[in-house]
């Protein structure tokens, strides 16, 4: 559908952001019952590698590629929720860690999938734009739903005192459970569709600073609404671009101007300090994450923004 | 006063026992609540009150001993299956959802009783068309309404849990309980840090609840809500039963009177 009507440049670009929104999405599922995890991208390794081996060895389409990855990571993610359940704050940060850094370990042992040399020559999908947008419409949907809904609202009570929900007669373990197999079942979709659209990929492909980005996305966008993780992987994606487009707009400018002004300059220092491509875009996260933790510790959306919104709209739809 | 005679035991404890690092918060307690009374805990600071709420509702286990609810052993349950089998409890400390609205909160209560499992409660959720409410969600949030009419809380409904004045949080409290429909509830102090205008109401509250068939245990430092509404009361010191009685009873004891020696309360 949409690979008449884009540039590669711009489709790919497309494609990168969306697969990272459903990531985030795969963070925000175990986030709504208060579990915080950095292993997600250890999840979108699994699914991955499930997928990529399903169409290589094995020659079977997409499709069912795509659904045996999401199958699979969420297999284990309930797997590795079971003692999950156990834990809460930095322990499960640090569980979901180990596990992400196993997952590496595997793919780099196991000579099966390329060991070191890395996955080559995974079929390439063209479709992959249409498939990450379908998901993603389909998601944003779905937690449309269980916002309204009482399992949504017992998720909410779980996240905010675990104790109090129980005793009020909900099954915190499965709602939990229910929560991180979910999460990891989003994680490995979003797997699947990267690895089928890089059409390569190592044991580092899916490393640490993946579940870091990920866990960025829903604090910038905020995780106490179903738009946070969309609004924050697309804000986050959109910066590298938006610093491109000014470094255009300023080859516009006088030669002699920056010269009193040394614009380029700073600019030059502020992309290179920002330019997600690079390594220092880690330092960049790191800034983003204090100003926001100062600014708006609840994210760039929150619920109560929402209701403002929905109430003006509402006010200006009735006067 | 109810006739004690003829209701029958809703909840029999036998020689529960629970130790914290070789303290003996509960030691050998024995004791039954029958159906449709009010039946108060009492006893000084550290008795071991809140930690029977905690073992009755599952939420600590207990070392050793017995709690049969309605016939039922329910010892190794856990809490929310507890709460199915009908016993629900508020909190000394409340421990409301901060985020939630006021609404919302009594409607997690009525979570349990609407869903017999997640996948329905999933199902539910997700089987319906975009933006609108299921029909199982309606009837949630009419008794959820219901519930805080009854409690004079219907106005506040969109507020959040956590904006509201401190006796209205316990109130809430007392809401969120009912919305699980127990047989059973388990009130721990919830006059506390109520003025005595608040305090009368609770009192009325209390009683009304008990006329709607729920037998109630009152964990409560206000003699004077105690001894007025209670059917039966039990005295607890460092974890044992010194006294069981009617409040008249009770008032007379001189191993109660001896246990808050030095207290400065009315019994």
């Amino acid at each position: 559908m949409f690979a008449g009507l884009l540039d590669g440049y711009t489709q790919s670009l497309l494609t990168f952001a969306g697969i990272h929104v459903i990531a985030a999405y795969s963070f925000y599922a175990p986030y709504k019952t208060g579990q915080v995890s950095l292993g997600q991208a250890g999840f979108m390794a699994v699914g991955a590698y499930a997928a990529a081996i399903l169409t290589q060895k094995f020659g079977l389409p997409f499709a069912v590629a795509l659904l045996f990855g999401g199958a699979v990571a969420g297999i284990i993610g309930v797997a590795v929720g079971f003692p999950a359940l156990r834990i809460k704050g930095i322990y499960l940060l640090l569980l979901t860690l180990g596990f992400a850094e196993i997952i590496s370990v595997i793919a780099l042992s196991w000579e099966y999938v390329g060991g070191a040399q890395g996955f080559r020559n995974i079929s390439f999908n063209p479709y992959t734009l249409d498939y990450v947008v379908g998901i993603i419409v389909v998601l944003l949907l779905f937690f449309a739903r269980i916002e309204r809904s009482s399992l949504g609202r017992a998720m909410d009570s779980v996240h905010q005192d675990e104790t109090a929900a129980e005793v009020m007669g909900i099954d915190v373990v499965r709602v939990k459970l229910l929560a991180f197999g979910l999460g990891a079942f989003i994680a490995g979709l979003a797997g699947a569709l990267y690895a089928h659209h890089a059409t390569f990929m190592d044991s580092t492909t899916f490393n640490i600073m993946l579940g870091v980005e990920i866990l960025m996305f829903v604090v910038v966008g905020g995780g106490s609404t179903y738009w946070g993780p969309l609004v924050g992987a697309l804000a986050l994606n959109a910066i590298p671009e938006v610093l491109r487009a000014l470094r255009e707009w300023l080859e516009l400018v006088p030669v002699e101007w920056t010269k009193a002004y040394p614009l380029d300059r700073i600019y030059d220092f502020l992309y290179g300090f920002l330019d997600f491509e690079n390594a220092k875009r880690l330092i960049a996260y790191g800034v983003i994450l204090i100003i926001m933790m100062i600014v708006r510790p609840d994210g760039l959306l929150t619920r109560d923004s929402l209701r403002r919104l929905r109430i003006r709209r509402w006010k200006v739809g009735h006067a | 006063m109810r006739d004690s005679v003829a209701s029958r035991v809703c909840l029999q404890i036998e020689g529960l026992c629970k130790r914290f690092d070789g303290f003996a918060a509960l030691n050998d307690l024995s004791m039954e609540v029958r159906e449709g009374h009010i039946h108060a805990l009492i006893g000084p600071n550290g008795a071991g009150k809140t930690t029977f709420f905690n073992v009755v509702t599952g939420v600590l286990p207990a070392d050793t001993g017995r709690i049969v609810f309605n016939g039922q052993l329910v010892d190794d349950a856990r809490p929310y299956k507890r709460t199915l089998k009908g016993i629900a409890r508020t909190f000394q400390n409340i421990r409301l959802f901060p985020h939630l609205t006021v609404l919302d909160t009594v409607m997690i209560g009525e979570h349990c009783r609407a869903y017999s499992s997640i996948w329905k409660a999933l199902g539910d959720a997700v089987l319906h068309p975009p933006f609108g409410d299921s029909s199982t969600e309606r009837t949630i949030r009419e008794g959820a309404m219901d519930l805080l009419e009854f409690l004079g809380l219907a106005g506040k409904c969109d507020e959040k849990a956590s904006d509201l004045p401190y006796g209205e949080q316990r109130k809430l409290e007392l809401a969120r309980a009912l919305a699980t429909r127990p047989q059973l509830l388990l009130l721990d102090e919830p006059a506390a840090g109520m003025n005595p205008r608040e305090t009368e109401e609770l009192d009325e509250v209390i009683t009304r609840i008990r006329d709607r068939g729920v037998t109630i245990i009152l964990v409560e430092h206000d003699m004077k809500l105690v001894m007025g509404i209670s059917d039966r009361v039990t005295v607890l010191n460092f974890g044992t039963k010194i006294a069981e009685g009617t409040p008249e009873e009770i008032q007379g004891d001189p191993a109660v009177i001896e246990a808050y020696l030095g207290e400065d309360v009315q019994l």
